[in-house]
């Protein structure tokens, strides 16, 4: 047995606790979550069955667990690892789920598919065989936390210019971008680019609420790579600025991965150090709207609205209510997808995969079903409280002819607050516009 | 006869005792302890795991498959009414006619969609592609379960075929696909805690409240 092997092999013993047994377990192969799929879904084959694709690792997992198996290998088509299989295990892995959780939402038997992916990314990550963009993300960002005073001082330039932008936007000349700021009560944590800081900042000084901005970016590429080391890293950086700055709540940006991961993961992975509340952008815009904090007039966006659930904000963050709440206050022509909410369709874009250039044709494919979802509605606004969805049905627009404008949840609620200035000819402009998508692409 | 039922209940006992094995084997694994705020109610997300979350209605995947659900949870119900018959059987002489002809026809019943079911292993193609031998020795075996349980309540002369194939049915449980069975509960409550957690499943929550 090769290092690779016993590496991956020791991984998945590592990870095998009683929910992932019971998800080896559980199927009965009786193939119903097919078309839960949206790989499937676009191109209908066995091989995009998630029961299919479990079974991939099931059959490593029953030749090492079970005695039946062991003896009568092909009563249940069970395998010895091997360095082949690892590959083939880690490409579907990364191409070809893209950790929705829709089949187990609609698996008779609540089969956590999900999970066994997670556990083949694990294996992958430990063995040396995930996509390596992923590891080069992961580990810079962690590196950034390692040391921030390296680029600190041009992202404090940056803000400085936002800052100006701002009180032109706002016609507020106190408005500010707090960073570091000792004892604020919200730690907002923005993603990579203006367009996560601007308008949430454009909010907050509405709100006249007590806020800072983190100097780190909430994306956390080892979620991806399920790689716990790397994932917790990238997390401390955000813990320990928190725990620093002595803030009582951390506010992820319209991210789908980072607000699942700080908001259910991320508190048992500092059990003890973490007591900080975690909410999403869009539950606190929410909440502002709710308590008058910020008025928002629906008639300024007279235009047909559609809202895509995130995967990861929805079936997995539980964040469901909150962003219709807010788009009912925003937009005068809210349409709902069909089928939406929690068993809402993957766009395709979730699990990393947007940065996985090698698959970006199979993720296309595997994003029609979004794309004809979307077409149904005839809104001309998509609405993603996520970056990755996005970008991922930003590509779907130009591939598929859509002809929509895809916007975030933020951008939209400061188009509703009829500010004095929405400064034409500026990047602010664009971001009102909804282009930012294709912005942050490039 | 008494050959026949001790060699049912012998099979009884090893398929009871391998299951227990592998309850005690799965419960020593741990599970991952969960210090998030929760934002839902587990208990609630639990019972909709096996209650409202198990109806036809409640999923994709199963409004698209409705006969097919149907089918599967009218074979389960014969699987386990045939259980049940099995271990009555020294009573059955006591049992009300109407009962007796009831208990057949749901174990006809259980029989013809057990059938269907390893039919349709075969026929469609996706099952075909996800079907092991086990899913087939599995589905063929409770089927014949069901069956020769039925022909038993209905002439006496199937009562030594019904405990044989009970033997060899109740023995496999552990052994096989069929220990699902065991697995399909620590599964929806994992289900249930994750959702219910998560309130993924809170229809009807008002805005004003998911916005608090």
């Amino acid at each position: 047995m090769t290092e690779t092997i016993e590496l991956a092999l020791k991984t998945l013993e590592d990870q095998l606790n009683q929910p992932l047994e019971a998800a080896f377990e559980a199927c009965a192969r009786c193939g119903i979550c097919a078309e839960a799929c949206h790989y499937y879904r676009a191109e209908p084959k066995v091989e995009h069955v998630p029961a299919y694709r479990a079974e991939q690792l099931r059959s490593v997992y029953r030749y090492e667990h079970d005695f039946l198996s062991r003896l009568f290998p092909l009563w249940t088509r069970s395998k010895k690892l091997d360095e082949r299989t690892l590959v083939n295990l880690t490409e579907m892995a990364f191409s070809q789920c893209t950790l929705c959780r829709r089949c187990t939402v609609n698996c008779p038997l609540g089969v956590d598919t999900p999970l066994m992916m997670r556990a083949i990314r694990a294996m992958a990550s430990a063995a040396g065989t995930a996509p390596e963009i992923l590891v080069i993300l992961a580990d810079s960002a962690i590196e950034k936390g390692k040391d921030p005073s390296f680029y600190k001082e041009m992202f404090l330039e940056q803000i400085k210019e936002m800052e100006e932008q701002l009180r032109d936007i706002t016609g507020d000349p106190s408005a500010t971008i707090p960073v570091e700021k000792q004892g604020a009560k919200i730690l907002y944590v923005p993603l990579a680019g203006a367009h996560t800081i601007l308008p949430p900042a454009v909010v907050f000084n509405a709100a006249k609420e007590d806020w800072t901005l983190s100097i780190f970016e909430a994306a956390n590429y080892g979620v991806f790579l399920a790689d716990m080391k790397r994932a917790k890293e990238v997390a401390k950086r955000i813990v320990d600025e928190a725990n620093r700055l002595g803030v009582q709540e951390i506010v992820i940006a319209e991210c789908g991965h980072a607000y699942a991961s700080y908001r259910w993961d991320v508190p048992n992975w500092f059990a003890g150090e973490f007591n900080f509340k975690v909410r999403s952008l869009v539950e606190v815009i929410a909440e502002y709207i709710a308590d008058g904090k910020i008025k928002v007039d629906p008639t300024v966006i007279p235009e047909a609205v559609t809202y895509h659930d995130s995967c990861n904000l929805a079936r997995s963050g539980g964040l469901i209510e909150e962003p219709r709440f807010v788009l009912k206050n925003v937009v005068s022509d809210f349409r709902e997808m069909t089928p939406n909410k929690a068993e809402a369709l993957c766009c395709g874009g979730g699990g990393g995969l947007v940065a996985l250039a090698e698959y970006a044709e199979r993720r296309i494919a595997a994003g029609k079903p979004k794309a004809d979802q979307i077409k149904n509605t005839g809104a001309r606004v998509v609405v993603a409280a996520c970056e990755n969805c996005r970008l991922q049905i930003g590509d779907l627009n130009e591939h598929y002819n859509l002809n929509v404008r895809i916007t975030a949840l933020t951008d939209l609620v400061v188009r509703a607050m009829r500010l004095p200035k929405p400064l034409p000819g500026t990047e602010a402009e664009h971001l009102f516009e909804g282009e930012m998508a294709a912005v942050a692409k490039d | 006869m008494l050959i026949a039922q001790l060699l049912a209940l012998a099979g009884l006992i090893i398929g009871l005792s391998g299951i227990i094995r592998r309850y005690t084997e799965t419960k020593r694994r741990a599970v991952p302890a969960d210090s998030s705020p929760v934002k839902g109610d587990i208990p609630n997300g639990i019972r909709y795991a096996f209650t409202t979350g198990m109806m036809p209605w409640a999923k994709e995947s199963t409004r698209l498959h409705m006969i097919a659900y149907l089918r599967g949870i009218g074979f389960h119900i014969g699987i386990f009414a045939a259980i049940g018959a099995v271990i009555i059987s020294p009573f059955w002489g006591y049992l009300p006619s109407l009962l007796s002809w009831s208990l057949f026809w749901v174990l006809t019943l259980g029989a013809i969609l057990g059938a269907a079911g390893g039919i349709m292993r075969i026929a469609e193609h996706n099952l075909r592609g996800l079907s092991l031998p086990d899913d087939h020795f599995a589905v063929w075996l409770t089927t014949l379960f069901i069956t020769v349980a039925g022909l038993a309540v209905l002439n006496e002369a199937f009562m030594i075929p019904m405990y044989i194939v009970s033997a060899i049915t109740f023995a496999y449980i552990p052994l096989g696909k069929i220990r699902h069975c065991l697995y399909f509960f620590f599964s929806r409550i994992f289900f249930g805690k994750f959702f219910g957690r998560r309130a993924v499943f809170s229809h009807g929550v008002s805005h004003r409240e998911a916005v608090k």
